[in-house]
Protein backbone atom coordinates (compact mmCIF):
# COMPACT_ATOMS: atom_id res chain seq x y z
CA UNK A 1 0.00 0.00 0.00
CA UNK A 2 2.74 2.44 0.89
CA UNK A 3 4.41 1.64 -2.42
CA UNK A 4 1.17 2.45 -4.21
CA UNK A 5 0.86 5.83 -2.45
CA UNK A 6 4.51 6.52 -3.14
CA UNK A 7 4.14 5.78 -6.85
CA UNK A 8 0.92 7.77 -7.06
CA UNK A 9 2.55 10.87 -5.56
CA UNK A 10 5.58 10.60 -7.84
CA UNK A 11 3.29 10.22 -10.83
CA UNK A 12 1.21 13.20 -9.78
CA UNK A 13 4.25 15.45 -9.58
CA UNK A 14 5.54 14.30 -12.96
CA UNK A 15 2.02 14.61 -14.35
CA UNK A 16 1.82 18.28 -13.43
CA UNK A 17 4.89 18.94 -15.58
CA UNK A 18 3.31 17.06 -18.49
CA UNK A 19 0.17 19.13 -17.93
CA UNK A 20 2.18 22.32 -18.33
CA UNK A 21 3.74 21.03 -21.57
CA UNK A 22 0.33 19.88 -22.83
CA UNK A 23 -1.24 23.21 -21.89
CA UNK A 24 1.40 25.07 -23.88
CA UNK A 25 0.63 22.94 -26.94
CA UNK A 26 -3.14 23.30 -26.50
CA UNK A 27 -3.01 27.09 -26.13
CA UNK A 28 -1.07 27.40 -29.37
CA UNK A 29 -3.27 24.91 -31.18
CA UNK A 30 -6.40 26.77 -30.12
CA UNK A 31 -5.04 30.15 -31.09
CA UNK A 32 -3.36 29.37 -34.38
CA UNK A 33 -4.17 25.73 -35.37
CA UNK A 34 -0.48 24.95 -35.33
CA UNK A 35 1.05 22.01 -33.45
CA UNK A 36 4.15 23.57 -31.97
CA UNK A 37 6.80 20.86 -32.25
CA UNK A 38 9.40 23.50 -31.31
CA UNK A 39 7.96 23.68 -27.77
CA UNK A 40 10.71 21.51 -26.28
CA UNK A 41 13.44 23.52 -27.96
CA UNK A 42 11.95 26.77 -26.70
CA UNK A 43 11.74 25.44 -23.15
CA UNK A 44 15.33 24.19 -23.41
CA UNK A 45 16.58 27.66 -24.44
CA UNK A 46 14.70 29.41 -21.64
CA UNK A 47 15.95 26.88 -19.08
CA UNK A 48 19.55 27.45 -20.21
CA UNK A 49 18.96 31.18 -19.88
CA UNK A 50 17.82 30.56 -16.30
CA UNK A 51 20.94 28.46 -15.65
CA UNK A 52 23.12 31.25 -17.03
CA UNK A 53 21.45 33.67 -14.63
CA UNK A 54 22.29 31.32 -11.75
CA UNK A 55 25.89 30.90 -13.03
CA UNK A 56 26.29 34.67 -12.94
CA UNK A 57 25.61 34.54 -9.22
CA UNK A 58 21.97 35.56 -9.07
CA UNK A 59 19.51 33.59 -6.98
CA UNK A 60 16.98 30.97 -8.00
CA UNK A 61 14.04 33.35 -8.15
CA UNK A 62 15.84 35.65 -10.60
CA UNK A 63 16.50 32.59 -12.75
CA UNK A 64 12.88 31.46 -12.43
CA UNK A 65 11.63 34.87 -13.51
CA UNK A 66 14.18 34.97 -16.34
CA UNK A 67 12.93 31.62 -17.66
CA UNK A 68 9.29 32.70 -17.77
CA UNK A 69 10.07 36.15 -19.14
CA UNK A 70 12.38 34.86 -21.85
CA UNK A 71 9.69 32.30 -22.72
CA UNK A 72 7.18 35.10 -23.17
CA UNK A 73 9.55 37.01 -25.45
CA UNK A 74 10.68 33.94 -27.40
CA UNK A 75 7.09 32.81 -27.99
CA UNK A 76 6.02 36.25 -29.21
CA UNK A 77 9.06 36.68 -31.46
CA UNK A 78 8.80 33.23 -33.06
CA UNK A 79 5.09 33.73 -33.81
CA UNK A 80 5.59 37.21 -35.20
CA UNK A 81 8.68 36.55 -37.28
CA UNK A 82 8.37 32.96 -38.45
CA UNK A 83 5.09 31.21 -37.69
CA UNK A 84 2.95 34.15 -38.88
CA UNK A 85 4.04 33.33 -42.43
CA UNK A 86 2.63 29.80 -42.39
CA UNK A 87 -0.49 30.26 -40.26
CA UNK A 88 -2.78 30.57 -43.27
CA UNK A 89 -0.81 28.09 -45.41
CA UNK A 90 -1.64 24.36 -45.62
CA UNK A 91 -1.16 22.64 -42.21
CA UNK A 92 1.85 20.65 -43.40
CA UNK A 93 3.84 23.87 -43.89
CA UNK A 94 3.40 24.76 -40.23
CA UNK A 95 4.44 21.25 -39.17
CA UNK A 96 7.62 21.47 -41.22
CA UNK A 97 8.37 24.96 -39.92
CA UNK A 98 7.95 24.09 -36.22
CA UNK A 99 9.95 20.87 -36.66
CA UNK A 100 12.64 22.93 -38.38
CA UNK A 101 12.56 25.41 -35.51
CA UNK A 102 13.08 22.56 -33.06
CA UNK A 103 16.21 21.43 -34.91
CA UNK A 104 17.42 25.02 -35.18
CA UNK A 105 16.84 25.80 -31.49
CA UNK A 106 18.55 22.56 -30.44
CA UNK A 107 21.56 23.45 -32.60
CA UNK A 108 21.66 27.02 -31.29
CA UNK A 109 21.47 25.72 -27.72
CA UNK A 110 24.42 23.42 -28.44
CA UNK A 111 26.41 26.25 -30.04
CA UNK A 112 25.96 28.58 -27.10
CA UNK A 113 26.02 26.23 -24.13
CA UNK A 114 27.73 23.11 -25.48
CA UNK A 115 26.27 19.73 -26.38
CA UNK A 116 27.60 17.82 -23.40
CA UNK A 117 25.27 17.55 -20.46
CA UNK A 118 25.87 19.64 -17.39
CA UNK A 119 24.68 19.28 -13.78
CA UNK A 120 21.09 19.98 -12.94
CA UNK A 121 19.77 23.32 -11.80
CA UNK A 122 19.92 23.86 -8.04
CA UNK A 123 16.71 24.91 -6.32
CA UNK A 124 15.99 26.31 -2.86
CA UNK A 125 13.64 23.39 -2.30
CA UNK A 126 14.88 20.01 -1.20
CA UNK A 127 14.39 17.29 -3.81
CA UNK A 128 14.14 14.67 -1.07
CA UNK A 129 10.72 13.25 -0.27
CA UNK A 130 8.78 13.98 2.88
CA UNK A 131 9.39 11.50 5.69
CA UNK A 132 6.51 10.06 7.69
CA UNK A 133 7.81 8.05 10.62
CA UNK A 134 10.22 5.66 9.00
CA UNK A 135 9.01 5.88 5.40
CA UNK A 136 10.09 8.47 2.90
CA UNK A 137 7.68 9.09 0.01
CA UNK A 138 8.60 10.15 -3.52
CA UNK A 139 7.12 13.59 -3.04
CA UNK A 140 8.86 16.40 -1.21
CA UNK A 141 9.18 20.14 -0.86
CA UNK A 142 10.24 20.64 -4.47
CA UNK A 143 7.23 18.64 -5.66
CA UNK A 144 4.94 20.79 -3.55
CA UNK A 145 6.47 23.88 -5.12
CA UNK A 146 6.15 22.33 -8.58
CA UNK A 147 2.47 21.49 -8.16
CA UNK A 148 1.67 24.92 -6.75
CA UNK A 149 3.61 26.70 -9.50
CA UNK A 150 1.81 24.82 -12.28
CA UNK A 151 -1.57 25.33 -10.57
CA UNK A 152 -0.87 29.04 -10.14
CA UNK A 153 -0.05 29.47 -13.83
CA UNK A 154 -3.17 27.52 -14.78
CA UNK A 155 -5.41 29.56 -12.50
CA UNK A 156 -3.97 32.80 -13.87
CA UNK A 157 -4.49 31.63 -17.47
CA UNK A 158 -8.06 30.50 -16.78
CA UNK A 159 -8.81 33.83 -15.05
CA UNK A 160 -7.36 35.73 -17.98
CA UNK A 161 -9.38 33.79 -20.57
CA UNK A 162 -12.64 33.64 -18.60
CA UNK A 163 -12.90 36.96 -16.85
CA UNK A 164 -11.12 39.64 -18.86
CA UNK A 165 -11.95 41.47 -22.06
CA UNK A 166 -8.50 40.60 -23.36
CA UNK A 167 -9.19 36.91 -22.79
CA UNK A 168 -12.55 37.22 -24.56
CA UNK A 169 -10.82 38.89 -27.51
CA UNK A 170 -8.24 36.08 -27.60
CA UNK A 171 -10.89 33.38 -27.55
CA UNK A 172 -12.91 35.12 -30.26
CA UNK A 173 -9.76 35.38 -32.40
CA UNK A 174 -9.10 31.68 -31.95
CA UNK A 175 -12.60 30.64 -32.97
CA UNK A 176 -13.49 33.12 -35.67
CA UNK A 177 -10.92 35.55 -36.98
CA UNK A 178 -13.47 37.24 -39.20
CA UNK A 179 -16.00 38.03 -36.49
CA UNK A 180 -13.18 39.09 -34.16
CA UNK A 181 -11.86 41.57 -36.72
CA UNK A 182 -15.35 42.89 -37.39
CA UNK A 183 -15.81 43.80 -33.72
CA UNK A 184 -12.46 45.59 -33.68
CA UNK A 185 -10.11 42.93 -32.28
CA UNK A 186 -6.54 43.18 -33.58
CA UNK A 187 -6.34 39.46 -34.28
CA UNK A 188 -2.63 39.40 -35.15
CA UNK A 189 -1.71 40.74 -31.72
CA UNK A 190 -3.97 38.20 -30.04
CA UNK A 191 -2.20 35.34 -31.84
CA UNK A 192 1.20 36.69 -30.81
CA UNK A 193 -0.03 36.98 -27.24
CA UNK A 194 -1.38 33.42 -27.43
CA UNK A 195 2.06 32.12 -28.36
CA UNK A 196 3.69 34.22 -25.66
CA UNK A 197 1.38 32.90 -22.93
CA UNK A 198 1.76 29.32 -24.15
CA UNK A 199 5.53 29.69 -24.10
CA UNK A 200 5.34 30.75 -20.44
CA UNK A 201 3.66 27.44 -19.61
CA UNK A 202 6.32 25.63 -21.67
CA UNK A 203 9.18 27.48 -19.95
CA UNK A 204 7.68 26.67 -16.59
CA UNK A 205 7.76 22.98 -17.52
CA UNK A 206 11.42 23.36 -18.52
CA UNK A 207 12.58 24.95 -15.31
CA UNK A 208 10.60 22.42 -13.27
CA UNK A 209 12.07 19.43 -15.11
CA UNK A 210 15.63 20.77 -14.91
CA UNK A 211 16.48 20.10 -11.23
CA UNK A 212 16.00 16.34 -11.65
CA UNK A 213 17.81 15.68 -14.92
CA UNK A 214 21.21 16.60 -16.35
CA UNK A 215 20.86 19.54 -18.69
CA UNK A 216 21.60 19.08 -22.40
CA UNK A 217 20.09 20.59 -25.56
CA UNK A 218 17.81 17.54 -25.77
CA UNK A 219 16.73 17.42 -22.16
CA UNK A 220 13.10 18.37 -22.91
CA UNK A 221 12.60 15.68 -25.56
CA UNK A 222 11.20 13.09 -23.15
CA UNK A 223 8.83 15.37 -21.21
CA UNK A 224 7.77 16.88 -24.50
CA UNK A 225 6.80 13.59 -26.14
CA UNK A 226 4.82 12.65 -23.04
CA UNK A 227 3.26 16.13 -22.83
CA UNK A 228 2.30 15.88 -26.48
CA UNK A 229 0.65 12.53 -25.79
CA UNK A 230 -1.20 14.09 -22.86
CA UNK A 231 -2.45 16.92 -25.08
CA UNK A 232 -3.69 14.51 -27.75
CA UNK A 233 -5.26 12.20 -25.18
CA UNK A 234 -7.08 15.10 -23.54
CA UNK A 235 -7.95 16.69 -26.91
CA UNK A 236 -5.82 19.41 -28.44
CA UNK A 237 -8.76 21.79 -28.15
CA UNK A 238 -9.33 21.57 -24.42
CA UNK A 239 -7.16 23.21 -21.72
CA UNK A 240 -8.86 21.20 -18.94
CA UNK A 241 -8.27 18.13 -21.10
CA UNK A 242 -4.56 18.98 -21.25
CA UNK A 243 -4.36 19.18 -17.47
CA UNK A 244 -6.30 15.97 -16.86
CA UNK A 245 -4.42 14.24 -19.68
CA UNK A 246 -1.09 15.33 -18.20
CA UNK A 247 -1.85 14.11 -14.70
CA UNK A 248 -3.43 10.92 -16.07
CA UNK A 249 -0.40 10.07 -18.18
CA UNK A 250 1.91 10.98 -15.30
CA UNK A 251 0.10 8.53 -13.03
CA UNK A 252 -0.12 5.81 -15.69
CA UNK A 253 3.60 6.01 -16.45
CA UNK A 254 4.45 6.02 -12.78
CA UNK A 255 2.47 2.81 -12.25
CA UNK A 256 4.05 1.24 -15.32
CA UNK A 257 7.59 2.03 -14.23
CA UNK A 258 6.83 1.25 -10.58
CA UNK A 259 5.28 -2.16 -11.14
CA UNK A 260 6.69 -3.27 -14.51
CA UNK A 261 10.00 -1.43 -14.70
CA UNK A 262 11.19 1.95 -15.96
CA UNK A 263 12.03 0.55 -19.39
CA UNK A 264 8.34 0.12 -20.12
CA UNK A 265 7.46 3.80 -19.56
CA UNK A 266 8.12 5.21 -23.02
CA UNK A 267 6.56 2.29 -24.95
CA UNK A 268 3.55 2.61 -22.64
CA UNK A 269 3.24 6.32 -23.53
CA UNK A 270 3.14 5.54 -27.21
CA UNK A 271 0.79 2.62 -26.55
CA UNK A 272 -1.66 4.95 -24.79
CA UNK A 273 -1.36 7.42 -27.67
CA UNK A 274 -2.16 4.76 -30.26
CA UNK A 275 -5.07 3.28 -28.29
CA UNK A 276 -6.66 6.70 -27.72
CA UNK A 277 -6.21 7.67 -31.34
CA UNK A 278 -7.90 4.43 -32.41
CA UNK A 279 -10.84 4.68 -30.05
CA UNK A 280 -11.41 8.42 -29.81
CA UNK A 281 -9.22 10.23 -32.35
CA UNK A 282 -10.58 13.63 -31.36
CA UNK A 283 -9.37 13.16 -27.76
CA UNK A 284 -11.21 12.31 -24.58
CA UNK A 285 -12.24 15.87 -23.77
CA UNK A 286 -13.37 17.11 -27.14
CA UNK A 287 -16.88 18.45 -27.28
CA UNK A 288 -18.73 16.88 -30.15
CA UNK A 289 -20.31 19.80 -31.90
CA UNK A 290 -21.09 20.99 -35.36
CA UNK A 291 -18.76 23.78 -36.36
CA UNK A 292 -20.24 26.40 -38.62
CA UNK A 293 -17.51 27.12 -41.11
CA UNK B 1 -22.93 59.07 -43.77
CA UNK B 2 -21.39 56.30 -45.79
CA UNK B 3 -20.65 56.80 -49.47
CA UNK B 4 -19.06 54.56 -52.07
CA UNK B 5 -17.54 56.00 -55.25
CA UNK B 6 -16.69 53.98 -58.34
CA UNK B 7 -15.73 50.98 -56.22
CA UNK B 8 -14.10 48.10 -58.11
CA UNK B 9 -13.05 44.75 -56.67
CA UNK B 10 -11.58 41.64 -58.26
CA UNK B 11 -11.39 38.07 -57.07
CA UNK B 12 -8.46 36.97 -59.18
CA UNK B 13 -9.62 37.45 -62.75
CA UNK B 14 -13.30 37.69 -61.79
CA UNK B 15 -14.64 41.18 -61.46
CA UNK B 16 -16.95 41.25 -58.42
CA UNK B 17 -17.68 44.98 -58.33
CA UNK B 18 -17.40 47.21 -61.34
CA UNK B 19 -17.49 50.94 -60.59
CA UNK B 20 -20.24 50.88 -57.96
CA UNK B 21 -21.39 54.19 -56.46
CA UNK B 22 -23.92 54.34 -53.61
CA UNK B 23 -24.85 56.82 -50.90
CA UNK B 24 -26.17 55.54 -47.60
CA UNK B 25 -27.79 58.43 -45.72
CA UNK B 26 -28.16 58.55 -41.95
CA UNK B 27 -31.62 57.70 -40.68
CA UNK B 28 -32.40 55.59 -43.73
CA UNK B 29 -32.26 52.00 -44.85
CA UNK B 30 -30.62 51.43 -48.19
CA UNK B 31 -31.38 48.01 -49.62
CA UNK B 32 -28.97 46.38 -52.06
CA UNK B 33 -30.77 43.82 -54.20
CA UNK B 34 -29.92 41.50 -57.03
CA UNK B 35 -29.39 37.88 -57.99
CA UNK B 36 -26.73 35.54 -56.65
CA UNK B 37 -23.34 36.66 -57.87
CA UNK B 38 -24.48 40.22 -58.50
CA UNK B 39 -21.81 41.50 -56.10
CA UNK B 40 -23.95 42.24 -53.04
CA UNK B 41 -21.78 40.44 -50.51
CA UNK B 42 -18.59 41.66 -52.21
CA UNK B 43 -19.85 45.22 -51.79
CA UNK B 44 -20.19 44.85 -48.00
CA UNK B 45 -16.90 42.98 -47.66
CA UNK B 46 -15.07 45.63 -49.66
CA UNK B 47 -16.61 48.45 -47.63
CA UNK B 48 -15.58 46.87 -44.33
CA UNK B 49 -12.10 46.10 -45.66
CA UNK B 50 -12.29 42.29 -45.52
CA UNK B 51 -11.70 42.38 -49.27
CA UNK B 52 -9.28 44.88 -50.78
CA UNK B 53 -10.70 47.41 -53.21
CA UNK B 54 -8.83 47.61 -56.50
CA UNK B 55 -9.96 51.13 -57.22
CA UNK B 56 -12.56 53.63 -56.10
CA UNK B 57 -13.20 55.04 -52.65
CA UNK B 58 -15.21 54.39 -49.51
CA UNK B 59 -16.03 57.54 -47.54
CA UNK B 60 -17.21 57.68 -43.93
CA UNK B 61 -18.46 61.17 -43.06
CA UNK B 62 -16.19 62.49 -45.79
CA UNK B 63 -13.03 60.65 -44.65
CA UNK B 64 -11.45 58.22 -47.06
CA UNK B 65 -11.58 54.80 -45.34
CA UNK B 66 -11.07 52.65 -48.43
CA UNK B 67 -7.94 50.93 -47.13
CA UNK B 68 -8.66 51.09 -43.42
CA UNK B 69 -8.42 47.60 -41.92
CA UNK B 70 -11.70 45.98 -40.77
CA UNK B 71 -10.74 46.07 -37.08
CA UNK B 72 -10.00 49.80 -37.28
CA UNK B 73 -13.13 50.56 -39.27
CA UNK B 74 -15.16 48.69 -36.65
CA UNK B 75 -13.70 50.96 -33.99
CA UNK B 76 -14.76 53.97 -36.08
CA UNK B 77 -18.40 52.93 -35.92
CA UNK B 78 -19.01 50.65 -38.89
CA UNK B 79 -20.60 47.37 -37.79
CA UNK B 80 -20.70 44.58 -40.35
CA UNK B 81 -22.83 41.49 -39.78
CA UNK B 82 -21.57 38.97 -42.33
CA UNK B 83 -23.81 36.45 -44.01
CA UNK B 84 -24.88 33.61 -41.74
CA UNK B 85 -21.87 33.81 -39.46
CA UNK B 86 -22.04 37.01 -37.52
CA UNK B 87 -21.58 35.27 -34.17
CA UNK B 88 -18.88 33.14 -32.59
CA UNK B 89 -20.66 29.81 -32.16
CA UNK B 90 -18.33 28.58 -29.39
CA UNK B 91 -18.89 31.60 -27.14
CA UNK B 92 -21.98 32.17 -25.02
CA UNK B 93 -24.73 34.60 -25.91
CA UNK B 94 -23.51 37.06 -23.30
CA UNK B 95 -19.89 36.78 -24.48
CA UNK B 96 -20.94 37.48 -28.05
CA UNK B 97 -22.77 40.60 -26.93
CA UNK B 98 -19.80 41.68 -24.79
CA UNK B 99 -17.57 41.29 -27.84
CA UNK B 100 -19.55 44.02 -29.56
CA UNK B 101 -18.79 46.47 -26.76
CA UNK B 102 -15.20 45.38 -26.13
CA UNK B 103 -13.64 48.48 -27.62
CA UNK B 104 -16.06 51.07 -26.36
CA UNK B 105 -14.37 53.72 -24.22
CA UNK B 106 -17.63 54.43 -22.42
CA UNK B 107 -17.92 51.31 -20.25
CA UNK B 108 -21.18 52.37 -18.57
CA UNK B 109 -22.87 52.84 -21.92
CA UNK B 110 -21.48 49.53 -23.18
CA UNK B 111 -23.10 47.82 -20.20
CA UNK B 112 -26.33 49.73 -20.81
CA UNK B 113 -26.31 48.75 -24.50
CA UNK B 114 -25.92 45.12 -23.48
CA UNK B 115 -28.98 45.33 -21.20
CA UNK B 116 -30.94 47.01 -23.97
CA UNK B 117 -30.25 44.08 -26.28
CA UNK B 118 -31.84 41.71 -23.78
CA UNK B 119 -34.94 43.92 -23.73
CA UNK B 120 -34.95 44.15 -27.50
CA UNK B 121 -34.48 40.38 -27.95
CA UNK B 122 -36.12 38.58 -25.01
CA UNK B 123 -35.13 35.09 -26.31
CA UNK B 124 -31.48 36.07 -25.88
CA UNK B 125 -32.05 37.07 -22.26
CA UNK B 126 -33.31 33.57 -21.49
CA UNK B 127 -30.24 32.00 -23.07
CA UNK B 128 -27.47 34.36 -21.97
CA UNK B 129 -25.12 31.70 -20.64
CA UNK B 130 -25.84 29.14 -23.38
CA UNK B 131 -23.31 28.81 -26.14
CA UNK B 132 -24.34 30.44 -29.41
CA UNK B 133 -24.32 27.19 -31.38
CA UNK B 134 -27.39 26.04 -29.44
CA UNK B 135 -29.47 28.94 -30.78
CA UNK B 136 -32.01 28.68 -33.60
CA UNK B 137 -31.35 30.50 -36.87
CA UNK B 138 -33.56 33.42 -35.90
CA UNK B 139 -32.00 33.75 -32.47
CA UNK B 140 -28.55 33.63 -34.01
CA UNK B 141 -29.45 36.46 -36.34
CA UNK B 142 -30.82 38.43 -33.38
CA UNK B 143 -27.55 37.83 -31.57
CA UNK B 144 -25.49 38.92 -34.58
CA UNK B 145 -27.50 42.13 -34.90
CA UNK B 146 -27.39 42.59 -31.14
CA UNK B 147 -23.63 42.33 -30.94
CA UNK B 148 -23.36 44.85 -33.78
CA UNK B 149 -25.70 47.27 -31.97
CA UNK B 150 -23.85 47.02 -28.65
CA UNK B 151 -21.05 48.86 -30.44
CA UNK B 152 -23.53 51.73 -31.05
CA UNK B 153 -22.51 51.95 -34.69
CA UNK B 154 -23.05 54.88 -37.01
CA UNK B 155 -23.26 52.55 -39.97
CA UNK B 156 -24.73 49.05 -39.95
CA UNK B 157 -23.88 46.66 -42.79
CA UNK B 158 -26.23 43.66 -42.84
CA UNK B 159 -25.67 40.72 -45.16
CA UNK B 160 -28.78 38.62 -45.80
CA UNK B 161 -30.33 38.75 -42.34
CA UNK B 162 -33.32 36.75 -43.65
CA UNK B 163 -31.18 33.83 -44.88
CA UNK B 164 -32.68 30.55 -43.74
CA UNK B 165 -35.32 32.18 -41.56
CA UNK B 166 -39.05 31.53 -41.52
CA UNK B 167 -41.10 34.37 -43.12
CA UNK B 168 -42.55 35.33 -39.73
CA UNK B 169 -39.10 35.74 -38.17
CA UNK B 170 -37.88 37.64 -41.22
CA UNK B 171 -40.79 40.05 -40.85
CA UNK B 172 -39.91 40.54 -37.17
CA UNK B 173 -36.29 41.31 -37.95
CA UNK B 174 -37.22 43.71 -40.74
CA UNK B 175 -39.66 45.68 -38.62
CA UNK B 176 -37.05 45.79 -35.88
CA UNK B 177 -34.60 47.37 -38.34
CA UNK B 178 -37.20 49.95 -39.22
CA UNK B 179 -37.63 50.86 -35.53
CA UNK B 180 -33.88 51.04 -35.02
CA UNK B 181 -33.33 53.51 -37.81
CA UNK B 182 -36.22 55.64 -36.63
CA UNK B 183 -34.77 55.94 -33.15
CA UNK B 184 -31.08 56.47 -33.87
CA UNK B 185 -28.54 58.31 -35.93
CA UNK B 186 -27.89 55.18 -37.90
CA UNK B 187 -27.28 54.47 -41.58
CA UNK B 188 -28.20 50.94 -42.63
CA UNK B 189 -26.94 49.18 -45.74
CA UNK B 190 -29.03 46.04 -46.10
CA UNK B 191 -28.08 43.34 -48.58
CA UNK B 192 -30.97 41.01 -49.34
CA UNK B 193 -31.88 38.19 -51.67
CA UNK B 194 -35.42 38.53 -50.36
CA UNK B 195 -36.19 41.74 -52.27
CA UNK B 196 -39.86 41.90 -51.35
CA UNK B 197 -39.34 42.08 -47.61
CA UNK B 198 -36.28 44.32 -47.92
CA UNK B 199 -38.18 46.85 -50.02
CA UNK B 200 -41.06 46.83 -47.55
CA UNK B 201 -38.85 48.57 -44.99
CA UNK B 202 -36.17 50.30 -47.09
CA UNK B 203 -36.14 53.97 -48.04
CA UNK B 204 -33.91 53.49 -51.02
CA UNK B 205 -33.15 50.48 -53.21
CA UNK B 206 -30.07 49.74 -55.29
CA UNK B 207 -30.23 46.96 -57.86
CA UNK B 208 -26.94 45.26 -58.70
CA UNK B 209 -26.33 43.03 -61.69
CA UNK B 210 -22.96 41.42 -62.47
CA UNK B 211 -21.11 43.90 -60.29
CA UNK B 212 -22.70 47.04 -61.74
CA UNK B 213 -25.42 49.31 -60.43
CA UNK B 214 -28.48 48.77 -62.65
CA UNK B 215 -30.55 51.42 -60.93
CA UNK B 216 -30.89 53.38 -57.69
CA UNK B 217 -34.38 54.49 -56.76
CA UNK B 218 -36.83 55.09 -53.95
CA UNK B 219 -37.90 51.74 -52.54
CA UNK B 220 -41.59 52.25 -53.32
CA UNK B 221 -40.67 53.06 -56.92
CA UNK B 222 -38.71 49.87 -57.32
CA UNK B 223 -41.44 47.76 -55.78
CA UNK B 224 -43.97 49.10 -58.31
CA UNK B 225 -41.78 48.61 -61.40
CA UNK B 226 -43.06 45.23 -62.57
CA UNK B 227 -40.61 44.81 -65.48
CA UNK B 228 -37.57 45.50 -63.29
CA UNK B 229 -38.88 43.24 -60.54
CA UNK B 230 -39.27 40.37 -62.96
CA UNK B 231 -35.89 40.94 -64.58
CA UNK B 232 -33.73 41.39 -61.46
CA UNK B 233 -35.62 40.83 -58.24
CA UNK B 234 -37.49 37.62 -58.88
CA UNK B 235 -40.91 38.62 -57.56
Amino acid sequence: MSKFIDITLTGFSAGMVYSAVALALVLIWRATRVVNFAQGGMAMITTYIAVTVIDRGYGYWWAFAAALLSGLVLGAVLERVIVRRVESAPPLNAVVVTLGLLVLLTAVGGLIWGNSSRPSVPTPFSLAGYTFGKTTVGFGRFDTFLVLAVLAVMVLLVALFRFTGLGLAMRASAYSQEVARLVGVRVGRMLTLGWALAAIAGSLAGILVAPRVPLSPNFMDGPNIIGFTAAVVGSLDSPPGAVVGGVGIGLALSYVSGYLGADFALPATLGILIVVLMIRPEGLFSRAQARVV
Amino acid sequence: MLAVHELTTNYGAVCALDGVSIEVPVGQITAVLGANGAGKTSLLRTISGLVRARSGRVLLDGDDVTHVRPEDLARRGVAHVPEGRGVVAELTVEENLRLGGLFRKDRTDAARALREMYELFPPLAERRSRSAHTLSGGERQMLAIGRALVARPRVLLLDEPSLGLAPKITAQIMSLLRDLVAGQQLAVLLVEQNARSALSIADQGVVLGLGKVITTRAAADLASDVALRHAYLGF
